[in-house]
């Protein structure tokens, strides 16, 4: 990787080449650097044998669709559709009963039926594949009445600049797994089958830390920030923040899914020192830990004040904007970092693929988007460039499709 | 560790060059980043009447989201006061409470148009000789001894303030910087001499 994650290095290196001590900035940085490979706090504990990563399977077939509490994958390509104008009820029937048996397959270790590399198709690597309804699957179908009333296209935010190839979409595939050949292979069956339905909308395709490189630990985003550190514990919060718990059959066990494509001024954010950085997450960049706090999960305390009679941890902050206590308010983030190629200056193209289920995004995520783009500082550096909106149906049986309970 | 005993000028002044570049990138954005620029009351005043409210005045505009002023006293317990009321540059809190006799602490927290976030606080004594006698603060206060030097009153022209300022940006790594910077200028035209004399002494 050509990221930024190099640069201390380089420049250290630079400058030591010309034999000088060079202090300052750069030897802070390179003393950050140290410090932290050799800080046990940091120091990710043992590893998953490479062997067993490739075979590892997640289930397909459940009440609920894997893909959501499953323990992100290190490789994931978020694939939409738009529906032809014919692809109507019976026709979407169709179309996911055959995507139903290719994610059957392949998430089990087993090529697809008529799989043209089926070799591609024996290491699952953890594969999920998550189907989730856009808006405009509902009008297709002539079912808008079955939808979730939250399932609708978000409302503008001062802060947005949404691109149109990046927004909306009838039918997602979030289809993710440990290798990213296996998400690649995934992604052209799943795409190919749908062909004669639908044409793709966009894909974005992420990453977060290799299998095994730092298992348990909250992922970072190119900003070096801890990401998902406030999400929902897993057992009875998960639970009540991301599964619909009652309804009709089409929404039990099912969840709602906002992805939005964060594009990060990596330009601008590194000419911000590492103090003005924390102030602005409202949280330490080694730790995690709140400013008021030591490890990354202590409860952050917003009126602690410092010597000098301000807050330690800024209101503007990122942490105290998008805070929630109450679990059913809080979000399941599962996001994706995205780095395209830089441009020809070496600006550089890197993001962050915002996935977050919830019971309910009126509910749950909108009061927090609210109050982000009111006043978080990090506006300052990052911007919403795509936004979409999907319901997770409900698993299905074996012999069964995802969507039955909707559609069949 | 070295193969070469002694780094060649030219080896010296390219690393030179590339430092100066090094320390010359982040400099801009330095430059950028808001500062206050006077306050009323101003720094380490003493006021023998009891101030209503306190302005600041930055080098850059205000954005009212952004910008937080308090107002604590010697206990570090905050004084109750309004939220900053923001006009261009300026920030005005006005104090809700009647002041006691003693040292006040005004600290600010604002952003620079670049976004990055600027704080810093500064002192200011209020030694009013009507005002009833408080415990706590006559303990650090002194008498008013020194009228002379004193404002009149707190209305007080603004006058510049050096405040604390904590922002960690590039600002204090470039002072740094610009130091080893010089050193290496010097160091480098030190080289150059020995050579220039050892020439002449072969």
């Amino acid at each position: 990787m050509t990221g930024p994650s190099n640069r201390p290095v380089s420049r250290r290196g630079l400058l030591t080449g010309g034999a000088l001590a060079a202090g300052g900035a750069l030897a802070g940085a390179a003393a950050v650097t140290a410090a932290r490979s050799t800080n046990p706090e940091v120091r990710p504990a043992d590893t998953v044998p490479v062997a067993q990563v490739g075979t590892a399977v997640e289930p397909f077939h459940g009440a609920r669709q894997a893909g959501v509490t499953t323990e992100p994958q290190a490789h994931a390509a978020f694939v939409t559709f738009t529906l032809k104008p014919g692809t109507d009820r019976a026709a979407l029937g169709r179309m996911l009963r055959l995507l139903s048996d290719d994610a059957a397959r392949l998430t089990q270790g087993r090529p697809a039926l008529a799989d043209t590399e089926p070799e591609l198709g024996l290491l699952p690597a953890r594969l999920t594949v998550t189907f989730g309804f856009g808006p405009g699957l509902y009008r297709a179908a002539g079912l808008d009445d079955r939808r979730p009333p939250s399932v609708a296209d978000l409302p503008s935010f001062r802060i947005d600049r949404l691109q149109p190839h990046w927004s909306g979409g009838d039918l997602l595939l979030q289809i993710c797994a440990d290798d990213p050949l296996t998400v690649a292979h995934a992604q052209r069956v799943l795409v190919k089958d749908s062909r004669p339905f639908a044409t793709v909308a966009w894909v974005q395709q992420g990453f977060r830390r290799a299998a095994g490189a730092e298992p348990g630990r909250t992922q970072r985003n190119l900003f070096g920030q801890l990401d998902g550190t406030a999400n929902p514990k897993p057992g009875g919060p998960m639970e009540t923040a991301v599964w619909i718990h009652d309804g009709p059959d089409w929404l039990r066990d099912g969840t709602t899914l906002v992805v939005r494509r964060i594009s990060m001024n990596l330009e601008t954010w590194d000419l911000l020192g590492r103090t003005d950085r924390e102030l602005s997450v409202g949280r330490r960049l080694d730790t995690g830990a709140p400013l008021t706090g030591t490890a990354e999960h202590d409860e952050p305390d917003f009126d602690a004040l410092g010597p000098d009679g301000l807050t330690v941890i800024p209101d503007f902050s990122h942490l105290a904007r998008a805070h929630v206590t109450d679990d059913r308010l809080k979000l399941l983030r599962r996001s994706y970092n995205y780095d395209g190629a830089p441009a020809a200056d070496g600006t550089a193209d890197s993001g962050l693929i915002f996935a977050s289920f919830q019971a309910d995004i009126t509910k749950q995520f909108l009061p927090i988007q609210r109050r982000l783009a009111e006043r978080d500082l990090l506006n300052e550096w990052t911007t919403p460039i795509g936004s979409a909106v999907f319901a997770v149906p409900p698993g299905c049986p074996e012999g069964g499709w995802v969507g039955q309970q909707l559609l069949g | 560790m070295p193969t070469h005993a002694r780094p060649s000028f030219a080896g010296l002044l390219a690393a030179t060059l590339t430092t100066v570049t090094l320390l010359l990138v982040p400099a801009v954005p330095a430059a950028a980043h808001n500062t206050l620029k006077s306050a009323t009351p101003p720094k380490n005043a003493q006021l023998t009447s009891l101030p209503k409210e306190i302005t600041l005045e930055f080098m850059q505009e205000l954005n009212p989201a952004y910008t937080t002023i308090t107002l604590s006293d010697a206990a570090q317990q905050k004084v109750s006061t309004s939220e900053p009321a923001v006009t261009g540059t300026k920030g005005t809190i006005t104090i809700d409470q009647v002041l006691t006799n003693g040292t006040y602490t005004v600290a600010y927290r604002v952003v620079s148009a670049d976004g990055h976030p600027v704080q810093g606080s500064y002192q200011f004594t209020v030694a009013d000789p009507t005002a009833s006698p408080d415990a706590a603060a006559s303990a650090t206060t002194a008498p008013t001894a020194a009228p002379s030097t004193t404002p009149s009153s707190s209305t007080a022209a603004s006058s510049a303030v050096a405040a604390r300022d904590t922002d960690d940006g590039p600002g204090a790594p470039l002072l740094i910087g610009g130091a080893i910077l010089a050193a290496m200028i010097i160091a480098a035209g030190t080289v150059v001499v020995a050579r220039r004399r050892s020439t002449r002494e072969s």
